[in-house]
């Protein structure tokens, strides 16, 4: 199975490479800059020559690639996906494009799943990527509309997919949204975390379960859209 | 009788779905089982029905647009289309609809509104639930599954034809179970062919309680616009030196490519073809033995052959039978293709039967394929005997 590493130098010397077909969590408080920790590795996963499929529930499809125009981070668009569970509850009418497809809301999963796959057979089949990266961001939102039984459902199949095709799922989870049961449940599914903590006005962020031991903490910050790691404890 | 409209279907369920029963779409997640609801309830509107759409992961405006990606309007259809809402309470919005479920966690709730709908609607409707799974996974396995047996006993007073959405999440086993095997009068599986990732998907009838069914199982492509098409992935054209067969597939085709040299065929033909209700690739081999092993390598996993002969030729028949044999076609559907009929000294269809020795079962269809005459009866014949119709 191909390797894979996150593009952050200091987890990705501790944690010496990601097996393929790895499905990853990653937790942390609100505004702790998932979102940009997340773009990063999809940004790096891009100019490594993977493709990414984005499943986005907070914002539309359009959004997420001016995030990575407006910072001049450069992608390539055909080996990026979008599945857009936003627009489409929004009531404007709008039509897929080659790199955004919408589902109907974050309720359907059915959609979702289909919308997933297509990239994915795409990807693999059309393009002859060997490398893929698949974000769920966030999990939390389809959880609000979801139960955890209907989710663990979902991601019980698409995890498999993951690691049926070598590829690394990431799902972004919002600490303190769910319940503690909720997290371990879902927990049960992947294969490492990413670990976001506060303190005061420090972030830290380590890895767990992505090699023997848990990295260290590192202290970060976000600097316009990079995400610059100290030196660990 | 109500018809499905999905190419095929409705000629293995001996014309379609009897008034008063129920289908189910059984969807494998990941694989576009939802456009076989779609098509089945665009099909009846254009033929004049009347349908009730009960909508559960998405508005109804926007369920509406999605028919559009398809070619299919439905906003054509005013009052023969009614939407029961079971959305927009959910997340909290406003929903202009009729029949709007205030509760849409609440089975009763949904019960409430179908029921209401039923009775509005004239007999022999279609009533349509969009995703039997998000109703299950917001009201629960066992209390769906309840409300379900009555609404189709509601239906069968009505005579109502109530056709279900599912996308077959990892739920209980016995959950699955039964809707295989118990609740519903009739299983259409949509399945995906996996390796790494889908790479293709399939539909076949699980089970029909009012026919006898031959388990049938069949690709597909999903055309946008266009909606559900049988795929055959591979259909061979084979024959002896400038019998016509690359003139054959680009007459057939919608596209094509032949890779040529000095007029005669020296790697193979390419063509792709959507016709009626099918998807099909087709690939022709070259005629000139030296070329046969290209034929043995092309020829794995064909579905069917034609065989084209230049009916002006019949000193080339010999040849064209040993190359059936080195695509072991003999276990294959094929069909004779007697070309260049437009010459003088063309054997009739009759005359190359007994020159071929070819049984009485084996089609023989006379073409001229540089002018198109015959090449879609042609495509009709071998595509009935490689779908097993009745
Ligand atoms: N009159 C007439 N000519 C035809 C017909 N079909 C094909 N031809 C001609 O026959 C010649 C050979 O046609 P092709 O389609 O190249 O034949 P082929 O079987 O692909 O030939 P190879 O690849 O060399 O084996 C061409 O000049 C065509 O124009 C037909 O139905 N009537
Ligand atoms: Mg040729």
């Amino acid at each position: 199975m191909e390797r894979y590493s996150l593009g952050i130098e200091k987890l990705d010397k501790n944690i010496n490479g990601i097996r393929g077909g790895s499905n990853i969590m990653i937790i942390g408080p609100p505004m702790s800059g998932k979102e940009t920790i997340v773009n990063n590795i999809v940004y790096k996963g891009l100019k490594m020559g993977d493709a990414a499929v984005i499943v986005t529930t907070r914002e539309p499809g359009e959004n997420v690639v001016d995030w990575f125009n407006y910072n001049n981070l450069e992608i390539p668009l055909d080996h990026l996906g979008i599945v857009d569970c936003v627009t489409k509850t929004l009531g404007v009418p709008t039509s897929d494009t080659a790199t955004i497809r919408r589902a109907s809301s974050p309720v359907d999963l059915t959609g979702i799943g289909v919308k997933i796959s297509q990239f994915l057979e795409e990807f693999w089949m059309k393009k002859n990527i060997r490398k893929t990266w698949l974000c769920i961001n966030s999990l939390s939102t389809i959880l609000m509309y979801s139960n955890i039984q209907t989710v663990f459902r979902f991601l019980h199949v698409f995890t498999g997919r993951v690691k049926a095709s070598g590829a690394i799922g990431i799902y972004v989870v919002e600490d303190g949204m769910h319940d503690t049961q909720a997290v371990a449940t879902l927990k049960q599914l992947f294969d490492g975390v990413i670990e976001i903590r506060q303190e005061n006005d420090i972030y830290l962020i380590r890895t767990t379960g992505l090699n023997q031991k848990p990295s260290p903490w590192y202290e970060y910050t976000i600097e316009g859209a990079e995400l610059v790691l100290k030196d660990g404890e | 009788m109500v018809e499905t409209g999905i190419p095929k279907l409705d000629e293995y369920l001996n014309g379609g779905i009897p008034k008063g029963k129920s289908l189910i779409y059984f969807n494998h997640p990941g694989v576009e089982g939802d456009v076989f609801g779609m098509q089945t309830l665009y099909h009846n509107l254009v033929k004049g029905g009347t349908c009730v759409y009960v909508t559960s992961s998405s508005n109804p405006e926007t369920l509406k647009d999605q028919f559009k990606e398809f070619g299919w309007n439905i906003r054509q259809f005013g009052e023969r289309l009614l939407m029961v809402d079971g959305y927009s309470s959910l997340i909290g919005a406003l929903s202009t609809e009729n029949y709007v479920v205030s509760d849409p966690e609440n089975i009763d709730s949904m019960t409430e509104m179908i029921d209401r709908a039923m009775k509005d609607v004239p007999k022999g409707s279609i009533i349509m639930v969009g995703s039997l799974s998000t109703i299950m996974d917001l009201c629960g396995e066992e209390k769906t599954l309840d409300a379900v047996k009555m609404w189709n006993k509601m239906a069968m007073v009505k005579e109502h034809v109530f056709i279900y959405n599912f996308t077959a999440w990892p739920y209980d086993e016995s959950t699955l179970k039964s809707i295989k095997n118990e609740i519903f009068n009739c299983v259409i599986s949509i399945g995906g062919i996996a390796e790494r990732v889908i790479f293709g998907q399939y539909f076949g009838v699980l089970k029909a309680d009012w026919s006898k069914v031959e388990v049938h199982s069949m690709l597909f492509r999903i055309l946008r616009p266009g909606g559900i098409r049988i795929y055959i992935p591979k259909i061979l054209v084979t024959g002896p030196f400038n019998a016509g067969k690359s003139s054959f597939i680009h007459s057939l085709s919608t596209r094509a490519v032949s890779v040529d040299r000095l007029g005669t065929t020296i790697a193979l033909d390419h063509g792709h073809i959507d016709y009626k209700g099918f998807s099909a690739d087709i690939f022709g081999t070259p005629g000139q033995e030296r070329f046969d092993p290209i034929i043995r390598m092309i020829s794995g996993e064909a579905m069917g052959i034609f065989l084209v002969v230049d009916s002006t030729l019949p000193k080339d028949f010999i040849r064209a039978k040993q190359m059936l044999e080195i695509t072991k076609g003999y276990g294959l559907p094929y069909i004779i293709v007697a070309n260049k009929q437009d010459l003088p000294g063309a054997l009739s269809v009759d005359e190359i039967r007994n020159h071929f020795n070819i049984p009485e079962d084996v089609p023989i269809v006379s073409t001229v394929a540089t002018s198109k005459k015959g090449i879609y009866e042609a495509f009709d014949i071998l595509v009935e005997k490689i779908t097993g119709g009745n």
